[in-house]
This record gives C-alpha cells, structure tokens and sequence, in this order.
C-alpha cells in the first residue's frame, strides 16, 4: 500500500477531483465565495489529516500540478498580445497603476506587520504576498522571510482576490476594465486573474500583465531594501 | 501530437526564460522572462498565436488549479507560524484592498489626467488656429 501512496497518481486524481467538487458547488451556489480552489484546498487538507499522509508524500503527485504554473505563466502573452492596442493606448496609466499598487502593497503590509509588533523574519515573508508564487519566495528568501510561509500567504491573497475584488472594486466604483484588471493582477497575481479572465478578455490581459509588471517592480524594491536595513 | 508540440513550444520558452534568469541571479524570475519573450515572438510572428491556441486555452481555464499543491504548504508552514497565523491572514486581507484600491484608482486618474491634458491641447490649436485665421 505505502509503495502505491508513494506514487502520484492518486495524488493527481484526488487533487483533480476536489477541484472538480469546487467547479461544481461554485455552479450550484453561484457565489464567489464557493471558490474552487479554496473548496479543493479545504478537502485535499481534510484527507490529508484524516489519512496522516504528510504534504511531502502528497508532492509526489502535486509536483507534477505545480510544474504546469510555469507555462501558464508564460501563456498569459496571448491575451497580452491580443491586447497590445488597449496595452499601448494606455501604457502609462498601467505602469504608474502596477507601480503604485505595489508600494501600497509593501507599505502597507509594513506598517501593520509593525502595528501588530510580528517578528522581522515574518515581516520579511509577508511583504511579496501580492505578488506571483515564483517571485515571491524568491523575494522572501532574499529578505529573510520564511517561503513556505509567503507561498501560503500569496495563495490565501490569491483566492481573497478572486473571492472578493471584483464585488469591491465595483463597490468603490471602478468601471473602467483596464482599471479593474489592473488592480486585480497587482492585489491578486495569477489566481486572481483566473477570476479577471472570466469578467472579459481586457481584464483578463490587463490583470495577467500586472502580475508580470507589479512581480518585477517587487523584486527590483525588495533588491534595494536590505541597503537601507 | 498538436497538443505535445504546443506544449514543447511552451516549456521551451520556461526553459529559455529559466536560462535568461541566471546571468539576472535570478532577479526576474524565469517565467516572467518566458513570458517577455513569448510576447516578443507573437509580435515578431515568429511565433502564431495557432501554434500554442488549444493547450494555451487549457492552461489559462485552469490556472487556479496549479495553485492547488502550492496551498497544502499550510500544512507545513502553520507549526512555523503556529499562534500569529491569525494576525498573518488578517494582514493579508487587509492589504489586499489596499493594494487593488491604490492600483485601480491611479489607473483612473493617469488616464483621466491624460485625457484632460489631449482635451487642453486640442482646444489651444483650436485657439491658434483661430487667431491665425485672424
């Protein structure tokens, strides 16, 4: 049995089976909250405790899932590239709405980190918490922070994101679809602009450009950083 | 054997944005140079946006999904975090709303900056285009 849990197939099935349980309960409730990959995680976290199988064996199937945020990464060109005239048409607003949003990100999770008196090495691991998985425990690791701790962080931003901000940012008013993709990508990475694509294709470009803008952008001011601390 | 080309085609941009990253110390992550030079290709041609459409389409549906592995990490980094991951995750959340609302409303404003300035523009040539009439 061990040599047959060690191998990732059903690890790859159950993972894909949970998230297909997610898909289905989001059609039904049809609220953003029923998030797929927030119900797959739940369920995937209960079977995993419930059967004592430690996240190192599960990584023998889930390695394989992971490998694949690689080229869907890289894929997010497309919709970038069919985008490229709203891109052109609005290049600086974009550049100065990713970079703003970035600072605000750092600052502000800065000044709470501080407000609540957490540790510096905690500090360190949530300040890239906005920004893609690749990049962030990259950025963690060169500030002292703790990856495993940011990688989870990024995961629950990303799914707050999709949860959330596209209910907020019509809340505050913000109509404008480079806006709201913008914003969606630099809060939110890819994960939420796995919600971005489907609120239409320039949201969806815009939010999958932010991630590369704001993900750069973080790692150039985390770089400076440790000159002044 | 479309969908293994695809993909061959897209694990080579990881790879060549991967091989971009060492000379940078990883500084920019290998999957945002992918990304970059993948972009450069489709505008350059050298690369159609048919030669990667069905498996690009299957990777961004599921996008989420890949995030999946990266989320049971919980599982190890709350003993690390143990009591403070309360504080951690209300941070987080709080942030978040600021980053999105900090981000969209620069967005606005640089564009409605913009677009007053053209209209500025365009009514001072209107003006001396006038007085020149004059």
């Amino acid at each position: 049995m061990q040599e047959i849990i060690n191998k990732p197939f059903v690890w790859i099935a159950l993972s894909i089976l949970t998230y297909e349980i997610g898909i289905l309960i989001q059609k039904r409730v049809k609220n953003p909250i029923a998030n797929p990959l927030l119900i797959a995680m739940l369920l995937m976290i209960g079977i995993l405790v419930a059967t004592g199988t430690p996240v190192e064996t599960y990584n023998t199937g889930g390695s394989f899932i992971s490998m694949c945020l690689s080229p869907a990464t890289v894929v997010l060109a497309v919709p970038i590239f069919r985008q490229m005239e709203v891109l052109k048409r609005n290049l600086l607003p974009i550049l100065a709405g990713a970079l703003v949003g970035s600072l605000v990100s750092m600052g502000s999770v800065f000044a709470l980190c501080r407000l609540f008196g957490l540790e510096d090495k905690l500090t360190a691991s949530l300040l890239p918490k906005s920004i893609t998985t690749a990049i962030a425990q990259d950025v963690s690791s060169v500030l002292g922070g703790i990856p495993s701790v940011t990688v989870i962080c990024v995961c629950l931003t990303g799914i707050l994101g999709a949860i959330a901000l596209p209910s907020f940012l019509k809340l505050v008013r913000i109509s404008d679809p480079v806006a709201t993709g913008i914003a969606i990508g630099t809060a939110s990475h890819a994960v939420g602009t796995s919600r971005a694509i489907q609120l239409g294709e320039t949201e969806g470009a815009m939010s999958g450009l932010a991630i590369g803008i704001a993900g750069i952008i973080t790692a150039v001011l985390a770089s400076v950083i440790p000159f002044f601390g | 054997m479309k969908y293994l080309k695809q993909f061959a085609i897209l694990c080579a941009f990881c790879f060549a944005g991967d091989l971009l990253s060492v000379p940078l110390h990883g500084k920019i992550p290998g999957n945002v140079l992918g990304l970059a030079l993948l972009l450069i290709f489709l505008c350059l041609k050298w690369v159609k946006e048919s030669h990667i459409y069905e498996v690009g389409e299957f990777l961004q549906q599921n996008m989420a999904f890949f995030f999946l592995p990266a989320t049971l990490g919980i599982l190890e980094a709350l003993p690390q975090v143990g009591s403070q991951f309360g504080i951690l995750l209300l941070i987080s959340f709080i942030t978040t709303f600021l980053t999105a609302a900090a981000a969209a409303f620069t967005v606005v404003f640089v564009i409605r900056l913009q677009s007053r300035r053209r209209i500025r523009r365009e009514i001072q040539a209107e003006t001396e285009e006038a007085s020149c009439r004059k």
